[in-house]
């Protein structure tokens, strides 16, 4: 077709505000009608420079940086950062505090899966249903945050050598209530969704990753193991006793947006798996160790990294015995993922790249940082 | 026909009153004064009893509720009781709001295509049949008048795109036009059908045939319905093929640049023809305001506003429930599945009509059309959609659990192969 | 459970493959030169002892005398990791060879590093700033940038000074 009839290709700008872009993020997509031919991104428009200023602060007061980074998984922020300075700073974690950083974590993964497939069916075209089935069950483990740390978002909850508080007395019962629900609304949207014929077109055989793109393009999370790669952390390199935990690692088949949806929702049981085990072997004892408040590490330099919902996220520290860290910087797995963004669009129509980049599940506030 | 209302002071139906009044008029004046007070009475009529109150309770305030329940939340609930006010508070704050023109837009046209993409709303509903005599305009071809004028919001709406001078509006005009293009024809053809086995393009002679029948033409062209649904929600933008206000791709099409009451009559009157769409609809193939016998008891105008808004409901459905398709999908589907069907069923509908007149059968002969057709439908639907490739069975919608983490898992049962 | 290699074990690996490639060794990472560099990993991607398929993090860092931009290199096979570390001396223009050709997905860490480091990637198919705008003043990752007019330090003054290495010159902001 395009043989026959020519057209001259335009820029479009897609974003910075576009109701699917997920924030501040902008494409610059030149189209030669419908379809795409060269995809750039722009990206900054968020840029806080966390990495330089986490050098004038000390380690603790670097917490709630974190939670600003990928501001809808602020815990496993926190929990990446604090494994970081433990293993920088040779600090072990009582029994307790991991237990309850795992519960925290697996919550904010259920938390950000929920937007993830949520804003993905939005961008499919599923007009706000599946958005708002989510959210509904995200505010009630946003609900748990606040009962647990006082805040929703971004909750700085963890800290080093454990967790700021003690978990309130009824915990425990809400987090149970909050189980069955969450099943049945995952069940309800892949009723919804994945079933749907409009939604297999749309998101089957669209921006296709390869298995060998995606390792060699350094992909991580949903994304990686959409395209068929059993990777993921909490199993490799299991860190707060993941190991004792009994849960699968979801994998796709072809590495399209479909895959990654499933993916998505997949994860979002064995989540609630993970949650479940852990409140039925929640071991007493302090939830924290006792860490002096303007720590100094040991000369040297930490890279730990954890599976947060978006991918492998890595704080990579130096330490130079000072109270704040000499090097700070962060893996921004929602920065990574969108490297691949040109082999995802270029070819495909704009509604394709549209797809292509709510499978990414990006946050810009981790992007930009 | 024997109904209630043969006595001039009997207002239980409304059509008396128009017939009532048009009787006086011709016993008083020149014949041709009829004609100029009876598009009046006609629209004042359906404005008033009809399209008014439809769009802004059913349209509006309706589709924001069911939606809202849909989606899990209240939809609105705060002006005046259960938020029935929120229409007339809606219209005030669109008022209030200042109509943006961008520099570059052409602003003539972006001042006028308001206006064209009102005007035929207004006109399509004077060719409905809302009871019996209580059409405004009984044109003999009033299918041909309703899918005329229906075609004319498009071109409002490319000039509004164009207009706009803004990229996401000129795809959305671009989008518009080549929908209309491509479902016009299914659209036509499957009308072609109904005209065909009822023999008469005239609304009010098409209900008068279902009311006669005793059966209505969605069981006897039930491939015709399907396709008209897909295909008018095509035309309309509502969500499973809304590609030209597409709010995740392309902001909002053609309406990106329009703002205060111009955007609300885009908005309004996208309602309109929706409700003119279900009110077409419900004319053709579900027996318009005939209802078994039910309109000697009740106002036949009530029966008909009730199927209506009945379609309208389907309307609202798909709308909280399906993704959009992408353009080519929508194009493809028009063209490969509903082109190939709607002349399959154009050519039995021709064969069992002629069948019907050569010989001589009765009127319930219908009753076994509806029921080939029925299953004709049937096995038409799914074997067209196994030859072009359509294996739903074969798509794995769980994805591969394993237990430990390495490499690349190999498939060894790819998609298209079962799992 | 990852194995995490230590810096001599990959140094002892990184020497087998390409002899005279390793320039210093440090407990967690091993050091290469940076005029083989390329060289280096790419043999250690296609070796199947090593198998580094995956570039799971690539910063810079800022040690006054020197730039290092620092490698953390995945297998996802073998379940195990190492670092690798490049120097580059130079402050007025640093540059390191790009890794772009054997990891694709480099580049957008690489611009990063370049946007907040002014490192450059020789090879880098197309190097610009990412983060921040083109022409803005500096490198602001770098120890001797200033992010206040005037010369005044941020953060913590009482904690000053505890730093081993000596305090950053004041260089008014071009």
């Amino acid at each position: 077709m395009s043989e026959i009839v020519q057209s001259e290709p335009f820029v479009m700008n897609i974003g910075p505000q576009h109701p699917s872009t997920h924030g501040v993020f902008r494409v610059k997509a030149t189209v030669d009608g419908e379809q795409v031919v060269d995809a750039e991104m722009v990206i900054g428009y968020l840029h806080r420079s966390m990495e330089k200023l986490a050098e004038e602060r000390t380690y603790t007061q670097n917490i709630p940086f974190t939670d600003r980074t990928d501001y809808l998984s602020s815990m496993s922020n926190n929990l990446g950062y604090c494994l970081a300075v433990e293993k920088l700073a040779g600090i072990d974690v009582p029994p307790r505090g991991q237990a309850i950083r795992v519960i925290m974590a697996e919550l904010q993964r259920l938390a950000s899966h929920c937007m993830g497939a949520g804003a993905f069916a939005n961008d499919t075209g599923a007009w706000q249903t599946p958005i708002m089935w989510f959210m509904r069950e995200r505010e009630k483990i946003l609900d748990i945050f606040e009962l647990t740390s006082g805040a929703r978002l971004t909750c700085n909850y963890m800290r080093i050598g454990g967790v700021a508080f003690e978990i309130p007395e009824d915990f425990e019962e809400q987090v149970r209530a909050l189980i069955g629900p969450m099943r049945e609304t995952i069940a309800d949207g892949e009723g919804l969704l994945s079933g749907n014929e409009i939604f297999l077109v749309r998101a089957r055989n669209v921006a296709v990753i390869p298995p060998e793109l995606a390792i060699n393009a350094s992909l991580s999370g949903p994304m990686l193991r959409g395209s068929g790669i059993a990777w993921d952390i909490r199993k490799a390199d299991p860190y707060c006793g993941y190991e004792q935990y009994d849960f699968e690692i979801p994998i796709g088949y072809q590495g399209d947006a479909y895959d990654r949806f499933i993916v998505r929702l997949e994860e979002m049981r064995q989540s609630l798996r993970i949650i479940e085990q852990a409140l039925d072997g929640l071991p007493g004892g302090p939830h924290s160790t006792e860490v002096p408040l303007s720590l100094r590490p040991p000369a040297g330099e930490a890279y730990a990294r954890i599976e947060s919902p978006r991918g492998e996220l890595g704080y990579y520290l130096v330490s130079d015995e000072g109270p704040s860290p000499y090097r700070f910087h962060i893996r921004p797995p929602s920065l990574i993922n969108l490297s691949v963004l040109k082999e995802m669009t270029v070819g495909g129509s704009i509604a394709d790249a549209i797809v292509a980049l709510g499978s990414i599940d990006i946050v810009v506030g981790e992007i930009d940082r | 026909m024997s109904l209630a209302t043969d006595h001039w002071y009997d207002f239980r139906d409304l059509s008396n009153l128009s017939r009532v009044i048009l009787e006086g008029i011709d016993k008083v004046a020149p014949y041709e004064l009829a004609y100029i007070v009876a598009p009046i009475i006609g629209f004042v009529a359906a404005f008033v009893i009809f399209v008014l109150p439809s769009q802004l309770y059913v349209g509006v305030y309706g589709e924001r509720r069911i939606i809202g329940r849909i989606q899990a939340r209240r939809g609105p609930n705060r002006v005046g009781p259960f938020g029935l006010l929120q229409p007339v508070a809606d219209a005030i704050k669109l008022l209030q709001k200042e109509a943006l023109t961008p520099k570059v837009a052409d602003k003539a046209l972006m001042w006028a295509a308001p206006v064209f993409f009102v005007a035929p709303c207004v006109l399509l509903f004077a060719v409905i049949p809302f009871g019996p005599r209580m059409v405004f305009a009984d044109v003999p071809a009033g299918l041909i008048f309703f899918i005329g004028v229906s075609g004319l919001p498009v071109l409002a709406a490319f000039i509004a795109g164009w207009s706009s001078n803004n990229k996401y509006s000129l795809f959305g005009a671009m989008r518009i036009v080549a929908m209309s293009v491509s479902y016009e024809v299914p659209l036509v053809l499957m009308l072609l059908c109904v005209v065909v086995f009822t023999n008469s393009m005239s609304l009010p002679a098409i209900v008068e045939f279902q009311r006669e029948t005793d059966l209505w033409l969605i069981f006897m062209q039930p491939l015709a319905f399907v396709v008209y649904f897909i295909a008018v929600s095509a035309e309309l933008n509502r969500t499973p093929t809304d590609i030209a206000e597409a709010e995740s791709e392309i902001v909002a099409g053609y309406l990106t640049e329009y703002s205060g009451m111009r955007w609300g009559l885009f908005y309004g009157m996208d309602i309109g023809y929706a409700l003119a769409a279900a009110a077409f609809a419900s004319t053709i193939f579900l027996g318009g305001w005939s209802m078994w016998g039910l309109e000697q008891w009740v106002p036949p105008w009530l029966i008909f506003i009730a199927k209506t808004h009945l379609f309208y409901l389907v309307f609202i459905w798909t709308r909280g429930t399906l993704p959009r398709l992408r353009v080519d999908q929508l194009m493809g589907f028009a063209w490969k599945f509903l082109l190939p069907l709607a002349v399959v069923n154009l050519f039995l509908v021709s064969l069992e009509r002629l069948w019907w007149l050569e010989a001589g059968l009765g009127d319930g002969m219908v009753f076994a059309f509806a029921g080939i057709n029925i299953v004709f439908s049937a096995v038409a639907i799914f074997l067209w959609a196994r030859f072009l490739g359509y294996r739903p069975e074969s798509i794995p919608t769980r994805p591969r659990l394993v237990q430990k983490a390495g490499g690349y898992v190999p498939v060894e049962d790819p998609p298209g192969g079962g799992k | 459970m990852t194995r995490w290699w230590s810096g001599e074990e990959l140094a002892a690996e990184a020497e087998r493959l390409v002899p005279g490639s390793v320039s210093k060794i440090s407990a967690t990472a091993c050091i290469f030169k940076a005029e083989n560099l390329v060289q280096v990993l790419s043999a250690l991607r296609d070796n199947p002892a090593t198998n580094f398929a995956h570039l799971s993090n690539l910063c810079g860092v800022d040690q006054w005398d020197r730039f290092e931009v620092v490698y953390h290199l995945q297998s996802l096979e073998m379940n195990q990791i190492a670092c690798a570390k490049v120097e580059v001396q130079d402050r007025e223009e640093p540059s390191v060879p790009s890794v772009v050709s054997i990891w694709q997905g480099a580049w957008i860490q690489e611009s990063e590093t370049y946007d907040l480091f002014g490192i450059r990637f020789e090879g880098h198919p197309n190097l610009q700033r990412i983060l921040l705008w083109d022409g803005y003043p500096g490198y602001p990752l770098r120890k001797d940038f200033l992010s206040m007019p005037g010369g005044l330090q941020p953060g913590l003054n009482e904690f000053a000074g505890t730093s081993a290495k000596p305090e950053p010159p004041v260089r008014p902001v071009e």
